[in-house]
């Protein structure tokens, strides 16, 4: 199971946006943007800078011919601002000048005045001021009300998550020219192909057709892809529609940082109720979330956290409310497990909590109340083949917490200066667009007449694998070599109206979209084989290892003699198949249904080392039990697994985004912005693959690019855990992620005098390297 | 303002490629290759934190070729003059065959997305050119300077360690290490006729050093590119690299003599500061990263004035003196004398830092450095110090205590050292001390943490100075 992308990617030869070799004429963009976080404008005065040498046009709004207007799920969000400002970052103007060089240097002399209104970063504080951008949502079964009389422990409390910046290593970009017609070409760094021709036909004034777009293939994507490509590349088109020149915009990494959106930072509200033996009767949460200025994706995020509050565990009284909160900071947006990591973190802590009053371990409540088969989610699904029970107890029997447990406290009675501490994490996932509509793909395959094959879908490759997959796919129906099989580039003119790649769900969507072309064109080859071979029964024709096989005997017929004869009869050898996924649905109205074609579980067990003389921690070992189903490329699922293991655990330790009141991000560089590097990945980290077939997944697989991250949250409590054993009074207050700051202040403080949340930074000194 | 070098003429072997330049010297490396459509080389961040751009230096030393690692988005054009540089398609095989470290990446998976994976290859093959068995550095800590944001680094991790435990018997053979790796095929067969071409160059460039800039002195680049790029394209500079003078440490009348020029890389094996400092080898892996350290000069950390400079808090825990010249005229000023206020330092723009230096400790003298940071390799102090204290029949004769990230400039800590000098070397004193320390500390809340956390950590790492120097004395349970 060759993977043909990283043949290239170790030879330096992959092609990203910036590296295409553009044509003799094409020009720069740069974007200018907006110095204050809300804000009318007084005036814009570009005239100096368009004087400048080497510069071309500056547009603004002014000069879109279509609509100004980008938004996703709701239309609220101008591509480049009119009147208002409303986050530091928010684009106002396209240099487009001879270098990149030149466009950067001339937006240093675009003059702007604006009068500043009030700033809000914070939800709740937008909450206060009524600000949503949708009304509130509620999620319940059950009557949690009624549920809290029969509880023997109740505890409720406050929690906070941080936002997490995408740092894919390749910025946004694209690049677009025209094409005779007063067409556009763009090629983009995006999730979503169609999302960037819907909105550039919108801005633009022309219809989709006239737009084509096509994606080579994203260095990293995690989401912060998926909508918001859309305005780099609707922007580069406007500026080559307007220039009828190519013009290429990539962004540098410090704008990509101030302008873009990131994971949803959420301040949320638990209340928890439990028998004494450990059973939880009723939870009740609420979500604050951190939309930022427009709605982008948060809505769907939003959901996401309401459908997966409980996480791995039945509990049969809920009630979940979100909150869209408007502020203003750039929208965030999607960030790999879109919501539900944000959601799950909270019924941690809950139960943290809840087990210290109730006197066990987190993980005695955990394990009572995984889900099991005929449970019943809040959401109304029933919960059908659960893996969350075995993949625990497979984990408690190849991980051996008891003795983890005892070595730990011993190494605590024997080290002062360091304490080790150690969480479990299970998770539970599902799978499937939670907006039934997008669960559709479909697939071109084409065959040549020379035999070798290739396949187009709408899936987009980051380094996910997903091409590997599907090529799998291919590859099995025909039962031909994986290398006669060649990957076209993503493009709207082949694989039209399609989902982004995204929800995990990318793999399954393409994958089945291809099988379905695949076994279209085998019937047609089968039957053309019956005539080769003078056979009479269709069903004893297969074709396998590249030779027609009847009634299990090789006939000799190759498959390029197969594919030779076949063209003149003039049978078909292309397909374009279309897939839905089944038996979903979910009805807004209520909230409740079955939104989910499967549920992806798992069980990990972290283990951290905090050095308590300098409050820094090591992330000594993941251990996991994950339920990958039956893996079509163990390689690539096992690669997912650890890359998203690893953000996660960025998300809750040292990823942390710093704004102050004044909306600015002061962890705007790479230099104060800090991702696990290598030495900050576990020495340890043992994934099992829990192979139980998925009933309904291609080839009994299953999804697997989101999920793993969220064994990541585990690594907070584990750290929680070695600080408390040095520092046992401690309150801990929720509050991920739990730097090193925040490590040391809870080792060597006696009470509670810090605001975790919201540490006081008055005075900044300008970024200082 | 037309800088007038910009005529000079800038040579250096790309790959296997002669190329010969007259572009502004202060372009950097990787603008310069990628418009050499070697677009193997990739743009992540431009300030030397992702490691995308990563390619290696070689460089005529000792008769053979040096070859380090570098991030190519901050080394201006001038400082690779008479270099070889090796981007990712200078060690590809000419036939499409993968070499063995490409193999190992294929075969474990430690590609996904591709766009830091030239980077990382790069590094693990300046690896094996540069290394031997006895540098006892491992595979790992040559990729200290990458980052990727999708394999989660396991994948990449076994693959480093599966080819270096292959290939370990290469690490051993010195002087034939080049034939060994063409051998292996691990870089291509034109290697070998590098070094004959440098060695033409070298006498073809002879002195051609502009030398006469007087806006910026440039060493390695690596903190004005991050800052000003742009500007350095159309400022007046100097650049200083590869100037003989300037780099080098020597011993002198009980002194030791860094040149500003010497990078961290250099400093870090010299043999005198193996030997002054015998416990350098704990900490200095938290000096920015490989790439950084290999193009970083001592005397540009220093003048940039960072608070949080590790340079810095080293050297003035070592209570160095720097050497200021114009023209002819020298002076020296003790560097903690040397920092008049944020980003200001006593020295005149027409001044040149020329070396560095310190009074070689002789006996019963301890040193330590600690530095934390959020993330703990390739990153940023939150708060440094280092301490040099002598003590003799139990009583401090001699301390200097350094404290970055504190205050607007690096300190040394005046009071602290006043008191503790002369004062026997027990509990009550250090803990005195700390409190005298957090008196003349004015931290300032920032991206990479509060005043209150700040001021914490300093009182935590000054006690593990004594802790780490003297456990006999003390230990982490006394200071709580």
């Amino acid at each position: 199971m060759k993977n043909y992308d990283i043949i290239q990617h170790v030879r330096g030869e992959s092609q990203f946006i910036d590296d295409i070799n553009v044509p003799h004429g094409t020009l720069y963009a740069y974007v200018f943007y907006s110095p204050a976080a809300h804000g009318k404008i007084l005036s814009l005065d570009l005239e100096y800078a368009a004087s400048m040498k080497g510069v071309k046009r500056i547009l603004t709004f002014k000069d879109i011919p279509g609509q100004n207007q980008i938004g996703g799920i709701i239309p609220d969000e101008p591509l480049l601002a009119e009147n208002e400002v409303h986050f530091i970052g928010m684009p106002i103007a396209i240099v487009i000048a001879e270098s990149k060089f030149i466009a950067k240097e001339a937006s240093k002399n675009i003059k702007i005045e604006i009068e500043p209104l009030p700033v809000i970063t914070d939800p709740r504080e937008a909450f206060k001021n009524g600000k949503l951008i949708i009304p509130p949502k509620y999620f319940s079964c059950g009557n949690v009300e009624a549920a809290w009389k029969d509880c023997d422990v109740i505890v409720e409390g406050q929690c906070e998550t941080g936002g997490q910046e995408h740092l894919y290593l390749e910025t946004q970009g694209a690049f677009a020219f025209p094409v005779e017609g007063g067409n556009i070409k763009i090629v983009s760094s995006t999730q979503g192909p169609t999302a960037v021709q819907r909105v550039a036909s919108k801005v633009l004034g022309i219809p989709m057709n006239k737009i084509e777009v096509e994606v080579l293939r994203l260095g990293g994507g995690f989401g912060g892809k998926e909508d918001q490509a859309s305005p780099w590349a609707a922007m580069a088109a406007l500026a080559a529609f307007k220039m009828k020149r190519p013009v290429k915009l990539i962004l540098p990494r410090h704008e990509d940082m101030i302008m873009t959106g990131k994971r949803n930072p959420y301040s949320s509200d638990y209340k928890i109720g439990l028998n004494n033996e450990g059973k939880i009767l009723a939870y009740e949460a609420t979500f604050f979330q951190n939309a930022g200025a427009s709605a982008d994706l948060s809505p769907a995020v939003l959901d996401r956290t309401l459908f997966h509050c409980t996480n791995s565990y039945y509990v049969p009284n809920v009630k979940a409310t979100g909150y869209c909160c408007k502020t203003n900071l750039p929208s965030n947006t999607a960030f790999r497990g879109f919501g539900g990591p944000q959601g799950m973190f909270v019924i941690e802590c809950a139960i943290t909590k809840a087990a210290e009053t109730l006197g066990v371990e987190p993980s005695f409540i955990q394990r009572k109340n995984l889900f099991k088969d005929g449970d019943e989610f809040h959401f109304g699904q029933k919960v059908e083949h659960s893996r969350a029970q075995i993949s625990w107890e497979l984990a408690v029997k190849k991980f051996e917490p008891n003795k983890i447990s005892q070595r730990i406290e011993k190494f605590n009675s024997e080290n002062q200066n360091f304490k080790k501490g150690f969480a479990f994490m299970p998770i539970c996932f599902g799978i499937a667009f939670t907006n039934t509509r997008m669960n559709q793909a479909n697939a071109l395959v084409n065959i040549y007449t020379d035999g070798s094959v290739t396949y187009s879908t709408a899936a987009v490759e980051m380094g996910q694998g997903v091409n590997a997959k599907i090529r799998e796919v291919v590859s099995r129906v025909f039962s031909i070599s994986h290398d006669r099989i060649k990957t076209e580039m993503t493009n709207t003119s082949r694989s039209a109206n399609t989902s982004p790649t995204a929800a995990s769900s990318g793999a399954d969507l393409n994958c089945n979209a291809a099988y379905n072309a695949c076994i279209a064109i085998l019937d047609r080859l089968k039957k053309s084989a019956l005539e080769e071979i003078d056979g009479e029964d269709l069903n004893k024709v297969e074709i396998k290892d590249e030779f027609v096989f009847y009634d299990k005997v090789n006939t000799g017929l190759g498959w390029n003699e197969l594919i030779e004869k076949t063209y003149p009869k003039r049978i078909s050898l292309c397909e374009y198949a279309h897939y839905a996924t089944p038996g979903i649905y979910f009805d807004t109205k209520t909230n409740k249904g079955h939104p989910f074609k499967y549920h992806v579980y798992g069980t990990s067990i972290i283990e951290a080392t905090v050095d308590c003389l300098r409050g820094i921690y090591t992330i000594d070992s993941v251990q996991a039990v994950h339920d990958f189903g039956n893996s079509l490329n163990p390689v690539v699922d096992l690669g997912q697994a650890e890359g998203a293991i690893l953000q996660g655990l960025g998300w809750m330790t040292i990823e942390e985004l710093i704004y102050n009141k004044e909306g600015k991000l002061l962890s705007d560089l790479l230099s104060t912005y800090k991702v696990p590097d290598m030495h900050f990945a576990p020495k340890n980290m043992e994934i099992i693959f829990l192979e139980e077939p998925n009933p309904v997944g291609i080839f009994n697989s299953k999804a697997i690019g989101e999920p793993p991250l969220m064994y990541g949250i585990g690594v907070y409590f584990a750290i929680m855990n070695a600080v408390k054993a040095f520092n046992p009074n401690k309150e801990f207050k929720f509050s991920a992620p739990i730097t090193p700051e925040k490590v040391l202040m809870n080792l060597y403080q006696k009470e509670n005098s810090m605001n975790e949340s919201d540490v006081n930074r008055k005075k900044v000194f300008e970024t200082v390297k | 303002m037309q800088p007038h070098f910009m005529t000079s003429k800038i040579n250096f072997i790309l790959n296997d490629e002669l190329i010969e330049t007259e572009i502004n010297p202060a372009t950097v490396l990787l603008d310069f290759v990628r418009n050499q459509r070697l677009t193997g080389t990739k743009e992540g961040c431009k300030e030397g934190d992702c490691g995308a751009c990563t390619v290696l230096t070689g460089e005529l030393y000792n008769g053979d070729i040096k070859y380090r690692s570098v991030n190519s988005c901050l080394i201006p054009l001038q400082n690779v003059t008479g270099k070889h540089i090796v981007t990712i398609e200078g060690i590809n095989q000419n036939d499409d065959l993968l070499n063995p470290l490409q193999q190992a990446f294929v075969d474990e998976g430690a590609s996904q997305c591709g766009f830091c994976t030239p980077g990382f290859i790069i590094s693990l093959t300046g690896f094996f050119l540069n290394n031997t068995a006895e540098d006892n550095f491992s595979v790992l800590d040559a990729l200290d300077g990458n980052i990727c944001r999708c394999t989660g680094h396991n994948s990449i991790i076994r693959a480093a360690e599966t080819i270096s435990e292959k290939f370990k018997f290469i690490l051993n053979t010195n002087g034939t290490k080049l034939k060994y790796l063409t051998d292996n095929k691990i870089i291509p067969e034109y290697f070998l006729s590098v070094k004959n071409r440098l060695e033409k160059l070298k006498s073809e460039n002879s002195s051609n050093m502009p030398f006469s800039g007087t806006k910026y002195f440039i060493g390695g680049g690596t903190d004005l590119f991050v800052q000003r790029p742009d500007e350095m394209l159309s400022s007046d500079i100097s650049f200083l690299s590869g100037n003989i003078n300037l780099t080098g440490i020597i011993e002198k009348d009980g002194k030791c003599i860094v040149g500003s020029s010497t990078t961290v890389t250099e400093l870090l094996e010299s043999s005198i500061i193996k030997r002054i400092i015998p416990g350098i080898d704990r900490f200095a892996e938290l000096f920015g990263s490989t790439p950084i350290r290999n193009s970083a000069t001592v005397g540009g950390n220093l003048n940039n004035a960072s608070p949080i400079g590790d340079m810095t808090a080293f050297f003035m825990g070592l209570n160095s003196s720097v050497i200021l010249k114009n023209g002819n005229s020298k002076r020296e000023i003790p560097l903690n004398k040397f920092y008049k206020g944020y980003k200001v330092t006593d020295r005149n723009p027409d001044e040149m830092m020329e070396a560095i230096n310190f009074t070689i400790p002789s006996v019963n003298y301890f040193f330590n450095f600690e530095k934390v940071s959020k993330r703990t390799y390739l990153d940023i102090a939150t708060v440094n110090t280092a301490i040099l204290i002598n003590v003799e029949n139990g009583s401090i004769t001699n301390v200097n205590i350094s404290a970055g990230g504190v205050g607007p400039t690096p300190l040394y800590l005046f009071n602290t050292c006043n008191f503790l000098n002369s004062k026997e070397l027990n509990f009550k004193n250090i803990k005195e001390a700390i409190t005298i320390a957090d008196s003349e500390i004015t931290p300032i809340s920032d991206a990479r943490g509060s005043s209150e956390y700040k001021r914490l950590l300093l009182s935590r790492l000054l006690y593990l100075h004594f802790i780490t120097l003297f456990p006999e004395i003390i230990n982490l349970k006394d200071t709580l």
